[in-house]
């Protein structure tokens, strides 16, 4: 008789607060069951609360990985962006977020690794090596990443500078990155306050957009990411 | 049982000062060998892993009954939950759904009472779950049109789910019999105190190896130790089955002292045939649930059915 082979987890020995920050995670089924669930809540009370308006939803692109990239006003914003994806993406779909923030604790690991199902995103030492874990997940065929280029939250209102990251990330691909814009994020929930008020969000998606044609030079990255941030502004400026 | 019940047993409340006294005890013990330069921190790591084990378990029997088998049920699910991520058998997530299935039916089949009798716990159902569950997980590969690799599968999912979840769940079970609070208390003690004993026997007497291949660390001293010592306790505990026997008494010990170890080396074994050395990391200390809980699994049926043979789940025997 020949032996069977054991394929034990690779994360055994991880405890429950490794479990949650490391990245790719296991597929767990109790996370994707609450996960799922929590998606569902999630839509009812955007579109209930917030009056949700998601125009532009037939540019996500149907089959492949894409990268969707907004601007970023509040928490909401990655909320709402978990709501323009189809349902049953959800447990493919990865926002970026970051590492020092939202998988500071366990509590917040727990509430980013599960309901949200964040990528943990080092800005501040680890740049390069995250942006390498975003694009080996990108190979992988139906994954979406959702990326904030500002890096941080506005407290102006006003679209800060993309960061240089999108675009080393796409730079030499032929990645698709779908701009969307997202409207009221600012008086929804602005920044310091505890919970969301009821003000209405209107997310705007663009049409995909693809870097092939570029060389990879660190002129390319720059063009990418002012084409991307003007791509972007404009959808903010398209009338409603 | 209801916590109200818990305040007014005279078992429940003597458990929760032996207890109690036993975990200062054993924190003076360790402060004063750290005082005296010893190196404790393993045993301090798995004593802080008692303190937060101990208040969780009785405070989960003081809430009743409702509570005892919803926990054991929990208990269960994550336990083969650990097993299905050692063996790998969590990739197949029909048959890791329908073993959780099944372990939640065994809590349902514990908590709902007999439709005929009206005696709280359904036991017909319980007993006759396993072949339920079988027959489902075997059904699985048909469903799916796919042979290849399907009989570890299936193997894997059924002793999963006898062991870890129908053995263990006896456990829950317990808690509708008459003395509840004697059995459980006592089960979950004794068995505890059986693994310490081991270690403890074999770390001061051992010298002679009990089975090499499965687990390296044991030796006959300590087995042997350990057996002794469970062989005592329950004539200490007496007060939490007043109606036993002398010779139950001893039959109890024997119980827990040679199945408690078994439980153990079972699991070894398990592990060892995989190539892991802890289950998990869930408690800090100890390793996953299972390596932890590895003795109860075996001893809760045994002890269970051996209680109902001898004076039955429910009736008061006249003595």
């Amino acid at each position: 008789m020949t032996e069977w082979e054991y394929q034990p987890s690779p994360d055994i020995d991880e405890t429950m607060s490794e479990h949650l920050r490391n990245f790719p995670r296991q597929p767990y089924m109790f996370m994707y069951a609450i996960r799922s669930i929590a998606a569902i809540l999630l839509r009812g009370w955007m579109r209930v609360y917030h009056r949700m308006r998601i125009d532009g939803r037939s540019n996500l692109p149907a089959t492949g990985s894409y990268i969707l990239v907004c601007n970023h006003t509040s928490h909401l914003d990655t909320l709402c962006m978990l709501c323009s994806v189809p349902l049953r993406q959800i447990h493919r779909t990865f926002p970026a977020a970051a590492a020092d923030y939202f998988f500071s604790s366990l509590p917040r690991s727990a509430v980013s690794a599960i309901l949200i199902n964040a990528l943990p995103f080092d800005r501040k030492v680890k740049g390069a090596e995250s942006l390498t874990v975003c694009s080996e997940l990108l190979k992988n065929e139906g994954n979406v990443l959702i990326i904030f280029p500002e890096g941080t939250r506005t407290t102006t209102g006003e679209m800060g500078r993309f960061r240089s990251g999108i675009g080393r990330l796409v730079v030499g691909t032929d990645l698709p990155v779908v701009p969307c814009y997202l409207d009221g994020g600012t008086t929804a929930w602005p920044k310091g306050k505890a919970f969301p008020r009821p003000r209405k969000l209107s997310l705007r998606i663009g049409k995909p957009k693809r870097y092939s044609h570029l060389g990879k030079s660190s002129e390319s990255v720059i063009a990418i990411c002012a084409d991307l941030q003007d791509a972007v502004a404009e959808l903010g400026r398209s009338p409603q | 049982m209801t916590y109200e019940a818990a305040l007014q047993s005279e078992v429940f409340l003597t458990y929760l000062k032996i207890i109690g006294g036993l975990l200062v005890f054993a924190g003076v013990m360790i402060t004063i060998l750290r005082v005296s330069g010893k190196n404790v921190s393993g045993v301090w790591n798995t004593y802080r892993g008692w303190l937060v084990m101990v208040p969780i378990v009785i405070g989960t029997i003081f809430l009743g009954r409702t509570a005892i088998i919803a926990g054991v049920a929990l208990l269960a699910i994550f336990g083969f939950k650990e097993f299905a991520r050692a063996t790998g058998l969590y990739n197949d997530w029909w048959m890791t759904g329908l073993v959780y299935l099944g372990i939640v039916l065994l809590g349902v089949a514990s908590y709902v009472p007999d439709p005929r009798l009206g005696y709280e716990g359904w036991y017909g159902f319980f007993m006759a779950l396993p072949a339920f569950v079988i027959g489902a997980i075997l059904l699985v590969p048909i469903f799916r049109n796919r042979a290849q690799g399907q009989l570890q599968q299936i193997a894997l999912a059924i002793v999963g789910f006898m062991y870890f979840g129908w053995m263990f769940s006896h456990l829950g079970f317990l808690a509708n019999t008459t003395y509840a609070y004697g059995y459980i208390l006592y089960l979950i003690f004794a068995v505890e105190i059986n693994d310490i004993a081991a270690f403890t026997c074999g770390k001061l007497f051992g010298k002679h190896k009990l089975l090499e291949k499965i687990s390296p660390n044991k030796t006959i001293e300590g087995s042997v130790g350990a057996i002794i010592i469970s062989l005592g306790i329950p004539w200490l505990l007496w007060f939490s089955f007043p109606h036993f026997e002398p010779w139950h008494l001893v039959a109890t010990g024997l119980i827990v002292g040679v199945g408690g170890q078994l439980g153990d080396l079972v699991i070894s074994y398990i592990k060892r045939d995989i190539g892991i050395k802890d289950m998990g990391a869930v408690i800090k200390g100890h390793g996953g649930i299972l390596d932890r809980v590895d003795s109860m699994i075996f001893v809760a049926p045994i002890f269970f059915h051996a209680i109902r043979w001898i004076h039955g789940i429910r009736e008061v025997p006249v003595s």
